[in-house]
């Protein structure tokens, strides 16, 4: 009677840790044609759960932990290896709520090779619920599934994590993901890490699995979802390969990854500097593509990946000499460069190693720390309100310092793992003016000044600022889109997917899945859309919610090509009134209209 | 000029033994396999015979002077003996090129295990988990495509109990006559794993219910999918050269040398 599911298993693999019980639960084959998979079906998962629960608490045992495959999972389509880990976010919060516990959803995508392994495993999505007694890892090899004991896992970085799960596991072809010290901590900006490097870097994510007392995962599969039109899936995937064979899509990320911009985006006065104070770095030149190069060793992929962004190396001078490190890619080299006024590029790799360890989200990081900065130098803070960490800018000995206490939650470490919202209600003085965050989740290194489109971008982002929004509303639906896919972002000009045709994206979905249409996939990315703004309305956030910092109006750019770059309130304004209305939502509330719910099959 | 090897099956016992000392007399080398090997649980009850005396000088005169036992057995060997050694090609990686994107294992597994759609075969969706070519990642980030590597000595087929076929001189594992791959027959293999113990790569995996081998490289019958469809040219297909720098070693081993070399730590 019930109608086979083609390009899916069909089922979630539901976990909860306070009892213990495992469970394979079938998807609502209606949730999978609205919200394709990924990033969409999870928020789907998120509104069904905690349904009756608004104001739930995101570190109790009913928020449920997420991690979603799309439907390009697990096939071979080019750059299709993302997951995205889908929770109630630890690290927003609204103007005002009802609910003491109230914040947005929180999703953060992840590349390297987990989501696919999950699908060969037989399963679309991993919801874990609950708390463990004590520290536990699931284990996935294929139907066995268990919770084991991590007790001796306990306090481990993620580097050394890394190599002893695989040898506990006895085979290097599980594919895990895990937190480090700081989600075990309950830091609020914890991320969970993959491969060592690859992080859900955003959101608070391994802060939530640290309050379940889960260390890791660890999956292995050997199955495969059967394909709706296996002709048509074939010459699609074929298209798909000629396409990326073209250099112009895929040279510059094997060259130098994101680590492109750093040069790039400081001239054009977009970069985080100083705590986003400036847009330009003057010493750029020390941290960018060629110096970084110097240190790298080769270029790594995710699964099916022709783009190979990610760049490992080791430095050989310096007091950190011997350190093999990740990147640095745009963000990580800019939030712990630049925005912290550090040109020391081997400090920088120091950082982010450090972070990546932690398992911190490192663009949250950069902001905490540039924060401090910025308040010891206006004197709103001492030294001994840092507990005596000569936090200063450009310092790398105290940056890192600071990265020790804030894992480990120490003295100020404390109160700066709550991130930079908690820390200027702290230190009040007006100090919330330079507290770059939206909703409570601070600001990725992209700078607003010389860009206005992008402060749309971080005030309208659902899971609180963030830079892969989209910086048009077209631009947000098709990102929602490729998010729940499980196609990488980066993997846009091979596509064609990203405010432009679709068609390849399309046919592809058509040869998985055997149905789906091209418009009825523009409309998922809407609705997807929607129903986050709809989760996050229903907890309390509000228009008076979609602001952006005052530095981005008081205090224009100083140095660079885009010096006395500035926004007006009232450009920004506009903006915002433009967006809500071509969405369809309240204007004074940003409440979505009941016409626009209607149209997309969502509740009124 | 090379030394002449000769492969004698069951060399180390009865009928074979006596047919590897005489090779040995005639200024052959024969390797001799471990005892523990040819003790193998599930194989003992097979018969091991080594050639007869008589018919191995049929085929000295047949093939008339460097000949390799195992190509010997195919009907391939019939053709190219009296060319000199046999030439067999395998699949190299190029580590320095290779990124871990593991496009390599779904194309593999693509062409390999095919899918009927309305009456027509047409490639599988790529599975890895079926592929012949398998990517072993490592920290600090080293990836490493384990393939088969043909080797000219057949440990693998070495290690074959199952008696030759009389009509085509194969045991259960043979090479290929088109390609000379490493191919299993599962209606003559009785699933006694001595092939997988015997790889030195370690690519040959007993199929978790049959205990048959699976996952050698079949060369793609002439058209290696991973070769053609690597995004970053890391493939190749090349004459088996046992100099080579990694020749048939197991990934983990490969892995410590390239982070050694890369990175300049020993993990």
């Amino acid at each position: 009677m019930t109608k086979k599911i083609y390009g899916y298993n069909g089922i979630i693999l539901d976990v909860d840790l306070s009892s213990g019980k495992i469970e394979k639960k079938a998807i609502n084959p209606y949730d999978l044609m609205n919200f394709v998979g990924g990033r969409g079906l999870g928020i789907k998962l998120l509104w069904d759960r905690l349904k009756d629960k608004p104001g739930t608490d995101p570190l109790g045992p009913d928020n449920p932990l997420m991690f979603m495959a799309g439907p390009f999972s697990g096939f071979p389509a080019p750059s299709s290896s993302r997951t995205c880990v889908v929770t109630k976010s630890p690290h927003t919060s609204p103007v005002k709520s009802r609910y003491a516990h109230a914040s947005t959803l929180s999703f953060s995508n992840m590349g390297g090779f987990f989501g696919p392994e999950l699908r060969f495993a037989g399963y679309d999505g991993l919801v874990i619920t609950g708390k463990a007694a004590a520290p536990v890892y699931l284990y996935i090899d294929d139907d066995k599934v268990e919770i084991r004991n991590a007790k001796k896992f306990w306090g481990t970085g993620t580097d050394q994590f890394d190599k002893d799960f695989i040898e506990e596991l006895g085979d290097p072809r599980f594919r895990t993901c895990y937190i480090g010290p700081a989600g075990e901590n309950l830091v609020e900006y914890a991320c969970i890490i993959n491969t060592a490097a690859r992080a859900a870097g955003r959101g608070g994510t391994g802060c939530v699995m640290g309050s379940k007392n889960l260390k890791a995962v660890a999956v292995r599969g050997t199955r495969q979802p059967e394909v709706g039109n296996h002709k048509l899936f074939l010459e699609a995937l074929e298209e798909a390969r000629q396409k990326f064979k073209d250099p112009g899509i895929y040279s510059n990320w094997r060259t130098a990854g994101t680590a492109a911009g750093l040069e790039p985006f400081s001239g054009s006065g977009i970069m985080a500097v100083r705590n986003f104070r400036e847009g330009t770095f003057t010493q750029v030149d020390k941290i960018g593509v060629k110096a970084s190069m110097k240190n790298w060793v080769r270029s790594f992929a995710c699964y099916c990946c022709p783009l190979a962004c990610k760049k490992s190396g080791k430095t050989t001078d310096s007091p950190f000499a011997g350190l093999v490190h990740d990147g640095p890619e745009y963000e990580t080299g800019t939030m712990l460069g630049p925005n912290l006024m550090i040109s020391d590029l081997k400090g920088i790799l120091k950082a982010i190693y450090i972070a990546d360890d932690y398992g911190l989200d490192i663009i949250s990081l950069g902001n905490v720390i540039g924060f401090l900065m910025e308040a010891r130098e206006k004197k709103l803070i001492d030294k001994k309100f840092l507990d005596g960490v000569d936090l200063k800018w450009g310092h790398v000995d105290a940056t890192l310092e600071m990265i020790h206490r804030i894992a480990a939650r120490k003295g100020v470490g404390d109160l700066a793992s709550k991130g930079v919202k908690a820390l200027a209600e702290e230190i009040g003085q007006d100090s919330h003016k330079f507290a770059m965050h939206v909703k409570g989740h601070e600001l990725a290194a992209h700078n607003v000044h010389a860009n206005p489109p992008r402060a749309m971008c971080y005030a309208t982002a659902n899971r609180g600022a963030c830079h892969l929004n989209g910086t048009s509303i077209e631009q947000q639906n098709q990102i929602a889109l490729a998010d729940s896919i499980g196609v990488c972002l980066f993997a846009m000009g091979g596509y064609g997917l990203y405010g432009h045709d679709s068609v390849l994206i399309g046919k592809l979905m058509r040869g998985i899945t055997g149905t789906a249409s091209k418009d009825n996939l523009l409309q998922a990315g809407e609705r997807i859309y929607n129903l986050e703004k709809l989760f996050n309305y229903r907890e309390g956030f509000t228009r008076d919610d979609d602001v952006i910092p005052d530095r981005f109006f008081e205090e224009p750019l100083t140095i660079g090509d885009k010096k006395g770059a500035v926004l007006t309130r009232d450009q920004f304004k506009t903006m915002m009134d433009e967006f809500y209305t071509k969405r369809g939502w309240d204007l004074k509330t940003s409440k979505p209209g009941a016409a626009k719910l209607k149209s997309l099959n969502l509740p009124v | 000029m090379r030394k002449k090897t000769v492969l004698v099956t069951g060399a180390s016992s009865g009928t074979g033994k006596e047919t590897a000392k005489t090779l040995i007399g005639e200024g052959y080398t024969v390797p001799l396999k471990s005892e523990e090997n040819m003790s193998n649980k599930g194989c003992s009850q097979q018969s091991r015979p080594g050639l007869t005396r008589r018919k191995f000088i049929q085929n000295i005169a047949l093939g008339g002077g460097a000949l390799l036992l195992s190509s010997r057995w195919g009907l391939f060997s019939m053709a190219h003996a009296g060319e000199g050694e046999t030439e067999y090609s395998m699949i190299l990686v190029d580590y320095n090129k290779c990124t871990g994107c593991r496009t390599c294992e779904t194309v593999c597994s693509a062409y390999n295990h095919p899918k009927k759609v309305n009456g027509k075969l047409l490639n599988g969706a790529g599975n890895p988990f079926l592929s012949n070519i398998k990517v072993y990642a490592f920290n600090p980030d080293v990836d490493v495509p384990a393939v088969c590597a043909m080797c000219p000595d057949n440990p693998c087929i070495e290690a074959c109990p199952v008696d030759p076929d009389p009509a085509t001189g194969r045991r259960a594992l043979y090479r290929y006559s088109k390609t000379l791959a490493i191919t299993n027959d599962p209606s003559r293999c009785i699933g006694c794993g001595s092939c997988a113990k015997a790889c030195r790569v370690g690519v040959i995996i007993p199929h978790p219910e049959t205990a048959k081998p699976e996952r050698m490289c079949t060369l793609c019958n002439g058209e290696p999918q991973c070769v053609k469809y690597c995004p970053f040219g890391a493939l190749s297909q090349v004459k088996v050269d046992t100099n080579q720098q990694f020749y048939a070693m197991k990934p983990e081993k490969i892995a410590e040398k390239l982070i050694a070399e890369w990175y300049g730590v020993s993990d």
